[in-house]
């Protein structure tokens, strides 16, 4: 490996001062004001919800974002929770059944019409899947593998 | 004299009177001359072949081609960041050697494959790939992965050797990181000095930092290293290809991480650049991560004021972000600001395109054609990074937007797309087409090609396709011009017949650039699929090398 993510916390403080650095030292020419993103998954907005699997898509049903999903009922009635493309594929993907409480945490939103939880977590007995990062990008099971699941390493956490 | 000086003898005076023939003014040369091609793609592949994976892979390299289509040697760097898992990355730092080969082109399309046998027995079909090309015109192609193994979209491009880069350049790249997440950087450096580089790794983004990049003496082939690119954490190896003194292909080489795109030279925008040196501009941005993070493709068009500080921008753009669930309304009223510095580094904030926010910007050369390197006309514009952090691994380019008449987009036109899609159970699987045909003025578009799709995605019945067909009637917008639809909702999508696939009707939009030069976008409201591609007008003739007439329909290659 040659490069590794910089969301481990020490590499991150150590990139941000070394670019700093860098911009205080070095490049007043190429001084740029960074635009600012508007963020999908809004971490600020993560709510963590408890239900009973009612079913689970492996793929999205007409009308649904693509991706799997699993139909939860819960205590505010139905709820269809999006584990996007590698949730329920490949190694280590999430397995659950319906008929199982689980517990899931993401962020409700309303995408073509037809309102979403983008799940980000998933909770099933003790055991922690996680389906999106925190910035709502699916994580591949390749991913998944290579992070061996150490997600505190990446900078995750419930 | 006894019999074995007799036989070196004779040898002796064979390679004698061999020589004086070859000196004599009729004689033939001895040496084949060859024209130099560097090419480069990315795509997903399925290596090792019956494994089930679906990975990232970048593929450049460089050959040589007689003008009967024999290809005489070469080199490539092949990489999908997953031989942990039976993968490939070229060995370095030699990487592939291409011993063999040939380009069989239509000389009336322009349209035909090229094979490369190499000596690593893992890629292609026991170390042969193939390739499917469609050239726009002699000095470049739009080119696909065409034998099974793998599926991508990029360009073959002409060589001018040697060439020395110098100057600014800019430069994007697009791939996955060592976790195989999505990552995509870009930034300027001048050769011989410094530059500055950002990053968006899987939402992580980054920008500003310097580094300093150094470019090896390159080989025979135009193939050389670049040190010293610094990323947050580490040092990416990477090689580049020169396609002239102002377009390079730079691939990455590491096993655990993977990323292909090109460096651009900048001429005045590397040190003169202003707010006013973006003009009016047609963008193209998708995903160059191939599957991994959010796939998605988006297309705008707008018109630019640079009195103000920052300058602004208004106009439509249409944006499918497939996995995120996002779709823009149809010609979305799109407006922002934008800066540029000196050195043709800058950033531009839109509102309007879905989830599409802020751009990283960097200007290239106004009288370089970064679409199509050797081409003299249809230059200027820029690379472009996009920092949203949903959207990691985006990359997209701004052509400026010159001709706007509907009725210029007439003739013929070489064609490609790179199409993600949720047809089958393999999600966010790829297939690529190239195409060729013609554009009647105001009337109809009417293409035939060449579709890879090894994944099954569109279960045509093979996983290469020839002899596919890609019809419809581009309608002008009214209200915006230099942008065209063809929708279901106005019966007029356009229409596929890829073997015997079930997926024949496409809702699409289209920007025009020039007359030169198009782009087109799956805008899908069915939330299934999603297609970026360009289309490139053909001159009158072709006089290509290995043009060696119409060629027989090649045979479609079934899954094994």
């Amino acid at each position: 490996m040659r490069f590794n993510r910089f969301t481990k916390p020490i590499r991150m403080i150590a990139g941000l001062l070394a670019s700093l650095l860098f911009a205080i030292l070095a490049i007043p020419l190429g001084a740029q004001p960074v635009p600012e993103s508007h963020h999908y998954y809004d971490i600020a907005k993560e709510v963590t919800v408890v239900g009973t699997v009612s079913k689970v898509l492996v793929k999205a049903s007409p009308g649904m974002i693509v991706g799997s999903h699993l139909l939860l009922s819960t205590t505010s009635g139905s709820l269809d929770a999006s584990l996007g493309r590698f949730g329920l594929r490949g190694k280590g993907a999430l397995s659950v059944a319906p008929g199982q409480q689980v517990v899931v945490t993401g962020v409700s939103k309303l995408l073509r019409g037809r309102q979403v939880f983008v799940a980000r977590t998933v909770r099933v007995g003790s055991h922690v899947y996680f389906v999106r990062n925190t910035h709502g990008i699916p994580v591949s099971p390749q991913s998944r593998a290579v992070a061996g699941q150490n997600w505190a390493q990446k900078g995750e956490s419930l | 004299m006894n019999r074995k000086a007799y036989g070196i003898l004779l040898v002796i005076t064979f390679l004698a009177v061999g020589f004086l023939t070859s000196c004599s003014s009729n004689s033939t040369p001895l040496i084949i001359p060859t024209t130099p091609f560097a090419f480069y793609l990315s795509g997903q592949d399925a290596l090792p072949a019956g494994s089930g994976n679906v990975n990232f892979y970048a593929l450049a390299g460089a050959v040589t081609i007689t003008p009967t289509g024999k290809v005489t040697a070469g080199e490539q760097d092949y990489n999908d960041a997953n031989s942990a898992n039976g993968g490939v990355t070229s060995p370095e730092p030699g990487g592939d050697l291409i011993t063999g080969g040939s380009l069989t082109v239509d000389s009336t399309t322009g349209q035909g494959t090229l094979t490369l046998i190499t000596n690593n027995p893992a890629l292609g079909v026991n170390g042969t790939e193939t390739l499917g090309v469609q050239f726009v015109n002699d000095d470049h192609a739009l080119i696909t992965q065409f034998d099974g193994s793998a599926t991508s979209s990029g360009s073959l491009d002409l060589q001018t050797l040697p060439s020395t880069p110098s100057g600014g350049f800019a430069f994007t790249l697009a791939g996955v990181d060592p976790d195989l997440d999505p990552v995509a950087i870009g930034g300027v450096f001048s050769i011989g000095g410094s530059g500055t580089i950002d990053i968006n790794d899987d939402g992580s983004v980054l920008t500003g930092t310097a580094f300093t990049p150094v470019l090896s003496t390159p080989d025979a082939f135009g193939r050389g290293t670049i040190s010293g690119v610094t990323v947050p954490g580490g040092t990416i190896a990477v090689n580049y290809y020169i396609v002239g003194a102002e377009a390079v292909r730079i691939i990455d080489v590491d096993a655990t991480d993977s990323l292909v795109g090109s460096a651009f030279g900048q001429g005045t925008n590397a040190t003169a650049a202003t707010n006013a040196s973006l003009s009016g501009s047609v963008l193209a941005i998708s995903n160059g991560s191939n599957g991994y993070g959010s796939e998605f493709g988006a297309l705008g068009q707008f018109a630019t004021n640079s009195t103000p500080t920052p300058a602004t921008f208004t106009g439509v753009g249409d944006s499918n972000e497939l996995d995120n669930g996002v779709l823009s309304g149809l010609a979305s009223s799109i407006s922002g600001t934008y800066s540029i510095a000196a050195n043709g580094y800058g950033s531009l904030t839109i509102g309007g395109l879905g989830d599409i926010t802020a751009l990283q910007v960097y200007l290239t050369d106004p009288a370089l054609n970064i679409s199509d390197p050797n081409n003299t006309s249809g230059g200027g514009g820029g690379l472009v990074l996009d920092l949203d952090d949903s959207l990691a691994g985006g990359l997209g380019v701004l052509i400026p937007q010159t001709d706007t008449t509907s009725t210029d987009f007439n003739g013929n036109y070489a064609a490609g797309w790179q199409n993600f899609n949720y047809f089958t159970e393999c999600g966010d699987c790829e297939s690529d087409m190239v195409a060729q045909g013609s554009m009647a003025s105001g009337g109809a578009l009417s293409l035939t090609g060449l579709v890879s799709d090894p994944f099954e995605t569109l279960t045509a019945g093979a996983i290469t396709e020839t002899g596919a067909t890609f019809t419809g009637t581009p309608a002008a917008d009214p209200n915006n011009a230099g942008r065209f639809s063809m929708l279901s909702a106005n019966e007029n999508e356009l229409t596929t017949v890829i073997g015997t696939s079930e997926w024949s009707s496409w809702d699409v939009v289209m920007y025009q650039a020039s007359a030169g030069q198009l782009f087109w976008l799956n805008y899908d409201d069915t939330d299934t699929s999603v297609f970026l591609g360009p289309l490139e007008q053909q001159p009158s003739s072709l006089t290509l090398p290995a043009a060696i007439g119409p060629v027989a329909k090649p045979q479609t290659r079934q899954k094994p």
